[in-house]
């Protein structure tokens, strides 16, 4: 059976969009939900949520906040569904402790390790700047809050981020 | 040098650079600050770690298995596109039931359970309309969307900061965001859509509820903080239908 000229356009241009923001998808997911098995079902699950909605993307430029919105609700689901605990940070699965050990480098690790350890609050907005590369301004509609508010956070996480790593410099 | 860098302290000027390593203002500033021009050197050290740490290994894109979307109702692209109309157009008249009863439903393609599915899916739809700001759209773009044969409508529901033509269950309807005290909040005018009674809106992020409103309803749908009881009423006082 021939895929008509208009279900092939639609997959073709799926798989476009698919194909330049799906690091963005995993990563921020990963970040998310601080476990990698998860964020590969979230991602997956994304993935069938953007194909099944991508009618309603009218402009592909938007493309990618679209995405890292339902990432974002996916992974919240996810939660939602499972009910997991807070993550601990001194008793991880292999997924969760995968995400901080990656490459054998103890500075990176030490990093991933504090970031891993702020709060939902520093890390997200610190995650969609840093690695996806949003302004202040566009992760401020990505979270639903004010662009002061963002900031706020933003400086707190480093703050936090860099004491950290000050103080385990000196020990 | 500019007068917001003369003005800048040390405090205002870490918080700068704390909040975006690549702030380049407070020029002023850190010409004469030796401490804060170290601090920003630090900044840019860590944010180089950060970025390093952050950018964890991806595995190869494995591709879900991709449901078939109807082929009558794959929209093509183009200049002039526009969201195709279903078949079953004249079975809107069976949403109240649908809805209530968890008749499926098809639209764009897509099969929803009920109204209240197709309203919540709707949310993920548009994502980048759900954002707070301050900015209303203009009466124009407002009249455009909300024709007046459709239904009246005045600011009384709040700062209405998006409008755009959507398609709930075959129908184009329009669909505004205002903005309400805990974020931005989902109205949707659905002048075609009767219901009986209202239907409770609710997922894991979002809640809200349909609305009869003469021969037709509104559905209203926020994050599950938002205190929707008063928009509900000032929405309801706001709208008036014109059929």
């Amino acid at each position: 059976m021939h895929e008509s000229n208009a279900e092939s356009q639609r997959r073709q241009r799926f798989d476009r969009i698919v194909a330049v923001f799906h690091q963005d998808m995993y990563r921020y997911a990963a970040w998310l939900s601080r476990d990698k098995a998860i964020a590969e079902d979230v991602v997956q699950e994304a993935l069938l949520r953007a194909w099944k909605s991508l009618d309603a993307l009218r402009d592909d430029e938007a493309a990618k906040p679209w995405l890292l919105t339902i990432v974002r609700r996916e992974n919240a689901r996810y939660f939602e569904r499972r009910r997991l605990e807070t993550v601990d940070i001194d008793n991880l699965t292999a997924s969760q402790a995968a995400l901080l050990a990656e490459q054998p480098d103890e500075q990176l690790d030490d990093m991933r390790a504090a970031i891993y350890a702020l709060d939902d609050d520093y890390r997200e907005p610190l995650v969609l700047q840093v690695l996806i590369g949003l302004s202040t301004k566009e992760i401020a509609e990505q979270l639903g809050l004010k662009q002061g508010a963002v900031l706020t956070r933003l400086h707190r996480a480093r703050a936090k981020l860099k004491e950290i790593m000050d103080s385990e410099a000196v020990t | 040098m500019s007068t917001a860098d003369t003005i800048m302290n040390c405090e205002e000027y870490r918080e700068a650079i704390g909040a975006d390593p690549s702030f380049d203002g407070g020029a002023g500033h850190v010409a004469e600050c030796a401490e804060c021009r170290a601090y920003r050197s630090e900044m840019l050290a860590l944010e180089q770690r950060i970025g390093r740490a952050l950018a964890i290994e991806v595995p190869q894109l494995v591709m879900p298995e991709l449901p078939e979307i109807a082929a009558d109702n794959v929209v093509t692209l183009g200049p002039a596109r526009r969201v195709a109309r279903p078949a079953w157009f004249a079975l809107a008249a069976t949403v109240a039931l649908a809805a209530v009863l968890g008749v499926r439903m098809l639209t764009g393609g897509i099969e929803y359970d009920s109204l209240a599915d197709e309203v919540l899916a709707h949310v993920d739809h548009e994502p980048y309309a759900m954002r707070v700001t301050d900015r209303p759209v203009s009466d124009e773009r407002l009249a455009e969307v909300v024709a007046s044969d459709v239904a009246r409508l005045d600011h009384r529901g709040g700062l209405i900061t998006y409008v755009q033509t959507c398609v709930i269950n075959g129908h184009e309807v329009p669909h505004l965001v205002i903005q309400g005290e805990r974020g931005p909040v989902m109205i949707l005018l659905m002048p075609d859509e009767m219901i009986e009674q209202a239907v409770p809106l609710s997922d894991e992020t979002s809640r809200g509820v349909i609305l009869p409103v003469g021969n037709g309803s509104i559905a209203i749908i926020g994050g599950r903080e938002e205190r929707l009881e008063r928009i509900e009423k000032s929405v309801l006082d706001s709208v008036t239908w014109s059929t």
